[in-house]
C-alpha cells in the first residue's frame, strides 16, 4: 500500500475514490492477438460471444448513457453484423452481450460500448468484459474476464459438472500460456468468478 | 456521474485527527515529567493493544456469536458481497453470520486481508436484496477506510491516560514519598483532562467515519436511496421499548436542564451520527445523481 492510499484511509476517503475512480480499458486490446494463441495453441475455440458488465446507477441520466450504448452498437451492427442484446442477471446487473462470429469485430464492439460508458462518466460503474471460449472436445467454456476496477484480465472457467466450483487446472493453464500477451492479475484474490444464474449456461443468461 | 466532493467532512475529519494528535503530544509530553518509567508503560500497553488489534476480527465475532459461512450454505450473501467487493476493488472479505433477531451488520479485522463482514439472520429477514446491497457496500467501504486500525490506533494513548487515571495512585507509593506526592496527583489529573477530551474527539471521530462509509457505500453500489432505506428499516426497528413508568421518567427528566439523548450531549457522546442526519445526507447524494 502506497503512501498515497494509507493517507486516503486515515482520512476516510478510500472507499469514496477508488468506487469512484474511472474505468481502466487500456489493457482491454491485448485480446486482439491472444484469442489466435487460444485457437492455435491451446485448443479454445471463440464461442463468438462476449459480454460487458455493469452496475446499473438509479437516474435518468444512466438511462440516457443506456439508450447511447444501444444506439451505437445499432449502428455499428450495420458496419460489422455484431448483434446486441440486453440482459439483467439476478444480481440486478445490466449485460450487454454481444454475438459475432469474426472475434475482432466483438473486441471492437465491446471497446465501443466500454467508451460510451466512460464518455458518459459511468466507467466507475464498469465491472467486466467477457470474452467465451470453448474447448471442443471436453465442453470446458472458459472466460477471460477483464476487470476495468484492476486493468487487467483473468482467467475463469467454472466446472461444467459442479455448480460453483471452478476448475483450477484449465485456469492455471490460461494464466501460464497467456501470462506474455495480456495483463494478466497477479494477485489472485482479485480472481472474482462471476457464476452463470444457472449452472452449464453462460453467466448473463 | 461525478461526485461532488464532500470537503465539509474531509475537514472536519482531519481537524479531529489533528487536535487528537496534538492533545496526544502534549499528553506524551507531562508524562515524561513525571514517570521515568514511562517507556516501560508503553511498551506493555502497546503488546496488550497490539494483542487486541491483532485478534479484533476474532474477539468481535466471537462477542457477537458469529460463525463464519461457506457459499454453500449462503450462496446469495456470498455473490452479493463477490459483487460489491469487486465492485470496491477490494479482496472478498470473510463473511459471517450471527443468529439474531437484531438488525445490525459489521466489518472487522485490521487489514483489508484479514477482513470479515458480518450480518445478523435479522437484517437479512428485515431487508430487502437492494437495502442489504447498501449495507453490505457500507461496512465493505469501513474496510477499504480501514477503520477497526485508524481507531485502535486514535484511541491507544487515550486507553493509557485511562489507566492513569484509574491506577496512577499505585505510583505514588515508594521511598521518599513527600516530594513524588505532588506530581503523581498532576499527572492523574493531566490524564484525567486528557482522557475526557480524547474520548469526545474519538466519539466525534467515529460520528465521521460513519458518514464516509456511507458515502462510500452508497458510491459503490450507485443507490444512495437504497441505504437510506436500509437505515429506515434497522431504526425503526431498533426503538426501544421503554422500561421505566412514564411517571418516573417524568420526575426524573426534571432534574436535567436539556433531557439526555436528545439534547447535543446526546450527541457528543454517540459513535453513530443521528439516523436522520443520515439519511439527510443520502438524499443530498441522490440529488447529485440526478445532477441537481
Amino acid at each position: 500500500m502506497g503512501l498515497l492510499d494509507g493517507l486516503k484511509s486515515v482520512l476516510g476517503v478510500k472507499a469514496e475514490a477508488d468506487a469512484t475512480r474511472d474505468a481502466d480499458p487500456d489493457d482491454l486490446f491485448g485480446m486482439s492477438t491472444a484469442y489466435v494463441t487460444m485457437e492455435a495453441d491451446l485448443g479454445y475455440e471463440p464461442t463468438g460471444e462476449a459480454a460487458l458488465c455493469f452496475a446499473d446507477v438509479d437516474s435518468t441520466d444512466f438511462r440516457d448513457a443506456m439508450d447511447e450504448v444501444e444506439s451505437i452498437l445499432d449502428a455499428g451492427r450495420v458496419e460489422t453484423g455484431t448483434r446486441a442484446t440486453f440482459e439483467t442477471d439476478d444480481h440486478g446487473y445490466q449485460w450487454v452481450v454481444l454475438h459475432d462470429d469474426d472475434f475482432e469485430d466483438l473486441l471492437t464492439s465491446i471497446h465501443f460500448a466500454a467508451d460510451t460508458l466512460v464518455e458518459r462518466r459511468y466507467g466507475s460503474r464498469l465491472l467486466a468484459a467477457l470474452f467465451a471460449f470453448e474447448d471442443a472436445r471436453s465442453d470446458q467454456v472458459v472466460y477471460w474476464v477483464y476487470s476495468f476496477r484492476r486493468g487487467a484480465y483473468y482467467p475463469f472457467a467454472p466446472d461444467p459438472h459442479d455448480d460453483h466450483e471452478r476448475n483450477t487446472s484449465a485456469e492455471f493453464k490460461l494464466d501460464s500460456n497467456l501470462g506474455d500477451e495480456l495483463t494478466v492479475e497477479s494477485d489472485k484474490e482479485y480472481w472474482y468468478p462471476l457464476w452463470p444464474d444457472r449452472p452449464g449456461y453462460h453467466p448473463w443468461e | 456521474m461525478e461526485w461532488q466532493t464532500d470537503w465539509g467532512l474531509r475537514g472536519r475529519m482531519a481537524l479531529t485527527m489533528f487536535l487528537l494528535f496534538a492533545l496526544y503530544i502534549v499528553f506524551v509530553g507531562a508524562l515524561t515529567l513525571y514517570f521515568t518509567n514511562l517507556a516501560a508503560i508503553v511498551v506493555v500497553m502497546g503488546l496488550f493493544l497490539g494483542a487486541q488489534f491483532f485478534f479484533s476480527d476474532k474477539l468481535a465475532l466471537y462477542s457477537m456469536g458469529a460463525r463464519e459461512v461457506d457459499p454453500e450454505e449462503y450462496p446469495e450473501l456470498h455473490r452479493t458481497i463477490d459483487r460489491l467487493s469487486q465492485q470496491a476493488d477490494l479482496p472478498k472479505p470473510k463473511v459471517a453470520v450471527a443468529d439474531s433477531r437484531v438488525p445490525n451488520a459489521f466489518a472487522t479485522g485490521r487489514s483489508k486481508k484479514s477482513s470479515a463482514v458480518c450480518v445478523t439472520t435479522g437484517i437479512m429477514n428485515t431487508l430487502d436484496q437492494d437495502e442489504l446491497e447498501g449495507v453490505l457496500a457500507h461496512e465493505l467501504a469501513h474496510i477499504k477506510n480501514r477503520d477497526v486500525m485508524v481507531m485502535t490506533i486514535a484511541s491507544f494513548l487515550s486507553t493509557i491516560a485511562f489507566l492513569i487515571v484509574r491506577w496512577g495512585w499505585l505510583f505514588s507509593g515508594g521511598r521518599d514519598r513527600g516530594s513524588q506526592q505532588a506530581p503523581v496527583i498532576v499527572a492523574i489529573l493531566v490524564s484525567l483532562v486528557v482522557w475526557i477530551i480524547s474520548f469526545l474527539l474519538i466519539r466525534a471521530l467515529s460520528r465521521y467515519r460513519e458518514y464516509a462509509a456511507d458515502r462510500g457505500g452508497a458510491m459503490i453500489t450507485g443507490k444512495p436511496s437504497a441505504l437510506a432505506n436500509a437505515l429506515m428499516k434497522i431504526d425503526g426497528r431498533m426503538d426501544k421499548v421503554p422500561k421505566e413508568d412514564m411517571r418516573d421518567q417524568a420526575e426524573m427528566n426534571a432534574f436535567f436542564i436539556i433531557p439526555i439523548k436528545v439534547g447535543w450531549i446526546g450527541r457528543l457522546f454517540s459513535t453513530h451520527p443521528s439516523t436522520e442526519n443520515r439519511i439527510d445526507r443520502l438524499q443530498d447524494l441522490e440529488r447529485e445523481l440526478e445532477g441537481r
